[in-house]
């Protein structure tokens, strides 16, 4: 592996983005929000909460797809960035350094420590992630742990940065590529684990 | 007048970033419309669209009276300003005040983020969408104001989801 992990995060963590005149922040060929992590922990506590515990899985799936979408379309415009091709690019060789390259710069953009601990390009990917933002949603819970594994996002970006990867060309309008591979979270932070740990498979229909 | 200090962090330790002592995230405009639309599709379990806008006037209540108490800033339109200016900062559009006072008011929003994102993605929606923003604005007063969150009531009469030109949101106690 090609990729300067270290080089990449203390690069990347000092990329700015500013709103412009309009309170916008364009980026990354997407429109970038900076809110306080515990907006998005506070809300996905609330709503997992406030549903039966029958359909607790159909909420949580909801939670995975927003984040898997928008790992896919933010995932792109990372790795085509001018900020990738003048900090990361350097260092590719091939798939498997875009697919390390993306988890340090998603460390860099602290939404967890995140490495892959196992792949199998094409088919498997492992990722082990200390310290993610998600995992405060403990705080939620009486006696600071969580019930469920709640790391939506990770599961997200992680099948997204597969389709990106080994899912076909990227298309814009989501229709293929998308959704090729899906990841089941197997520990947790949050429920008292000392990391997170994300398993990523082909959908059975992909 | 002061404008809005934002003092940005990065703590290389547990690789996390902080904008005035509030750990702080980047995500895109699929992500907040996404949550927006799961709040939407909810609706007939659970009132999502309510919980949306509760988590957003709570989350930037505190945001702003932190900011206000960490500064010393007292006087009413110096916060109504800064309000505008972080409403700005965390990327939700642009806030224009119309009428605004403890009893409540009018504001126009000619950027939305949420409006914009969503038309972006998905095009024009019937009804209004920009719960986050709603709830930023009754936070806002309620921070302005000194009083407690849920004191002030925000309804959008008109949204650029919609296809108006601008977001007009009516705020009541």
């Amino acid at each position: 592996m090609a990729i300067d992990r270290s080089k990449v995060i203390e690069q990347m963590s000092k990329v700015s983005v500013e709103a412009n005149p309009d309170g916008l922040i364009p980026a990354f060929n997407v429109l970038i929000n900076a809110f306080p992590a515990d907006f998005w922990n506070t809300f996905t506590y609330k709503m997992v909460d406030a549903v039966n515990e029958d359909i607790k899985d159909a909420v949580e799936e909801l939670f995975v797809n927003a984040a898997h979408e928008c790992g896919y379309h933010t995932g792109y415009g990372i790795i085509t960035s001018k900020e990738w091709d003048a900090i990361v690019k350097p260092m590719v060789e091939n798939t498997e350094d875009v697919l390390h390259g993306a988890y340090a710069v998603f460390t860099a953009w602290g939404w967890g420590k995140a490495e892959i601990a196992e792949l199998t390009p094409g088919e498997k990917m492992v990722v082990r992630v200390e310290d993610y933002y998600e995992s405060d949603i403990k705080d939620h819970f009486s006696g600071a742990k969580a019930d469920r594994m709640m790391a939506y996002m990770i599961r997200g970006v992680s099948g997204a940065f597969m389709d990106l990867a080994y899912g076909g060309d990227y298309d814009p309008a989501g229709e293929s590529g998308l959704y090729t591979f899906e990841c089941e979270q197997t520990k947790g932070i949050e429920t008292g684990d000392s990391y997170g740990e994300f398993v990523v498979k082909k959908r059975n229909d992909a | 007048m002061a404008t809005l200090k934002l003092d940005k962090h990065f703590d290389p330790d547990r690789c996390r970033h902080y904008v005035n002592n509030n750990l702080t995230v980047l995500h895109c405009h699929h992500y907040a419309t996404l949550f927006t639309q799961l709040a939407l599709d909810a609706q007939d379990l659970v009132n999502g669209t309510k919980l949306l806008y509760e988590t957003s006037e709570d989350i930037f209540y505190k945001a702003l009276t932190d900011y206000y108490k960490d500064n010393g800033v007292t006087d009413q339109a110096e916060k109504t300003e800064l309000a505008k200016e972080m409403f700005s900062s965390f990327g939700l559009g642009k806030i224009e005040a119309g009428t605004l006072d403890e009893k409540g008011g009018s504001l126009e929003m000619p950027v939305a983020y949420l409006d914009q994102g969503w038309l972006q993605k998905w095009g024009k929606y019937n009804s209004p969408v920009n719960f986050i923003g709603a709830g930023y604005i009754a936070a806002m007063f309620s921070a302005v104001f000194d009083k407690p969150v849920r004191s002030y009531k925000v309804e959008e009469q008109e949204s650029k989801v919609t296809g108006a030109s601008k977001t007009v949101l009516q705020v009541t106690v």
